[in-house]
């Protein structure tokens, strides 16, 4: 954890920005309208000080996850989350809300997948982009699950005790959401990731 | 892998077996596998696919947002789905043909994984299943729990709400009344002399006039904004807002004479010798713990004590007046 310094975190915002506006260009060309992403803030956190309050799970309600694993130079399981009311409103607004609440439910998991999906996907091409490295990625899978199971599923595997929180602020047409985007990180990943990110720093140190 | 390659089948065979569709692409998005199912449903043969670009195999237009998804595998090697309830049918891909009609596009679920070939090129496997089964079958799985959720909020013998909804819709309209500061009535009905009925008629015939009544309280709602429930045994309640006292006084006088014009005859019942009710209402505008049900209630008392087939109507605020006499 030391070694990761504040410079590391505006690095990171800033890679994750990029992938945010490639995100939004996608979802824009499916719904047909302005999208917005983008990523106001990035922490990184011990997995056993994560509490509701740091991923905003401090709604009642269930919550949707769309999870990929990613492997590479760093190995991740990433996980996009929103309640699970914001999920169906924002699939309603991508699909041009001709559907009912109800009638949604049945494409949910399926749409909620392609939309973590978009996102995961930018975020993650743009940082091996920028970091210069090659990741692959499992298909994305969509829970639904309370906040405590969440938690749980977040601290269950010690093998992973860091956890790398992106805030994510989403706004098609007139309804902006805030999500979650986590990536859980072993030592090792955490190690190999702060090395990629100090040869970028290095880089741009060298060309100024 | 190569095992099964060699020993026991023939993967060509398993490829065109499946029920899925396979179509390989080049990292050029040149067409390197077809299999029969995609034959099968694009009517396009694998001898006319293969090496050709996949975009220019099909007659008609593939859609834009596939072809970003396949060329965003291609370069970022990450996996992509297409969605059924966002795309709907990115491919020129068709059900199998009914007799007499025409044939319709399928309805696609697609995933796109890259992989590599044995000369280690960066290829894209695109994987497509026909979503219309899965579609019919949560349709059928929504309709059954539409009929259970009516089940539960509906009362077996009278048809109308029970009192479960009540509970949860009455909630809802205290909280609305509140916010908006408008009016909202209760009503309470309560059959008269109802136990002397079942006494003399037997439970069967009560539950009849039960029937009979609500149907008849009911017919006198036309607004989508009030609604009547089964409060209890022979025990009713309406719930409807925007009504001034005296106008929710004219409407209870209209359910009192509906069901006095029922004229079922009772014979037990010392005045009338027929069906009536009483009603207390209950008009205001809800603020903090006001409890327009409780207050319904005493006004409801005060018909029954008054001489029934009657209602009587108290302001919100009338509730202490009433007390302290």
């Amino acid at each position: 954890m030391r070694q990761f310094s504040e410079l590391h975190l505006d690095a990171l915002t800033e890679i994750f920005s990029i992938g945010a506006g490639r995100a939004a260009l996608s979802l824009s060309e499916i719904v047909g309208d302005e999208v917005r992403i983008s990523v106001p803030s990035v922490q990184i956190i011990n997995a056993e000080d994560i509490n509701p309050v740091t991923l905003s799970l401090t709604d009642t309600g269930r919550f949707g996850a769309v999870s990929q694993h990613f492997s590479g130079p760093f190995n991740a399981e990433a996980l996009l989350l929103f309640t699970e009311d914001q999920a169906l409103k924002i699939i309603s607004d991508m699909m041009g809300s001709q559907m009912s609440n109800e009638e949604l439910a049945e494409f949910e998991h399926e749409a909620m997948c392609e939309l973590g999906n978009i996102i995961l996907n930018a975020c993650l091409s743009s940082m091996a982009d920028i970091l210069n490295f090659v990741l692959e990625s499992s298909l994305p899978d969509y829970t639904v699950a309370s906040a405590e199971e969440i938690l749980h599923r977040l601290k269950k595997d010690s093998s992973q005790p860091y956890v790398l929180v992106l805030h994510i602020d989403l706004a098609i047409e007139k309804r902006h959401t805030a999500g979650n985007l986590v990536f859980l990180l072993s030592t090792s990943s955490l190690t190999n990731l702060v090395t990629h990110l100090d040869q970028f720093l290095g880089n741009i140190h060298e060309q100024n | 892998m190569s095992k099964i390659d060699t020993k026991h089948f023939d993967m060509d065979n398993i490829f065109n077996t499946i029920n899925l569709g396979l179509i390989a692409v080049d990292a050029e998005g040149k067409v390197l596998l077809w299999n029969d199912w995609i034959a099968k449903h694009s009517n396009i043969q694998e001898a006319d696919a293969l090496n050709q670009s996949l975009e220019n195999v099909f007659a008609e237009t593939v859609s834009p947002a596939f072809l970003t998804a396949l060329n965003s595998t291609l370069t970022h090697r990450l996996p992509v789905v297409l969605s059924t309830a966002l795309h709907r049918s990115p491919l020129p891909l068709y059900n199998p043909p009914k007799i007499n009609q025409p044939q319709t596009r399928m309805y696609q679920s697609i995933a796109i994984t890259p992989i590599r070939s044995q000369q280690n090129e960066s290829c894209g496997l695109i994987q497509i299943t026909d979503s219309s089964s899965s579609i019919k079958r949560e349709k059928i799985l929504r309709s059954h729990s539409e009929i259970l959720k009516k089940e539960a909020t509906t009362d077996g013998l009278t048809d109308i709400c029970n009192r479960r909804f009540f509970d949860a819709h009455y909630e809802m309209a205290v909280a609305d009344a509140k916010r908006q500061k408008h009016y909202l009535s209760i009503f309470m009905i309560d059959i008269d002399f109802f136990k002397l009925y079942n006494d003399q008629y037997g439970h069967l015939a009560g539950d009849e006039v039960i029937k009979q009544v609500a149907r008849t309280l009911k017919a006198q709602l036309s607004r989508a904004t009030d609604i009547i429930a089964r409060y209890g045994g022979e025990e009713f309640v309406l719930v409807m807002p925007y009504l001034p006292k005296k106008t929710a006084e004219q409407f209870a006088e209209k359910l009192r004479s509906a069901v006095f014009n029922l004229a079922i005859p009772h014979i037990k019942s010392p005045l009338f010798k027929q069906i009536t009710i009483s009603i207390g209402i209950c008009t205001g505008i809800p603020e903090n713990d006001d409890n327009l049900l409780n207050t319904a209630d005493t006004a409801l008392y005060q018909a029954k004590q008054k001489g029934r087939n009657q209602f009587i109507s108290l302001a919100l605020c009338e509730i202490e007046e009433y007390l302290e006499q």
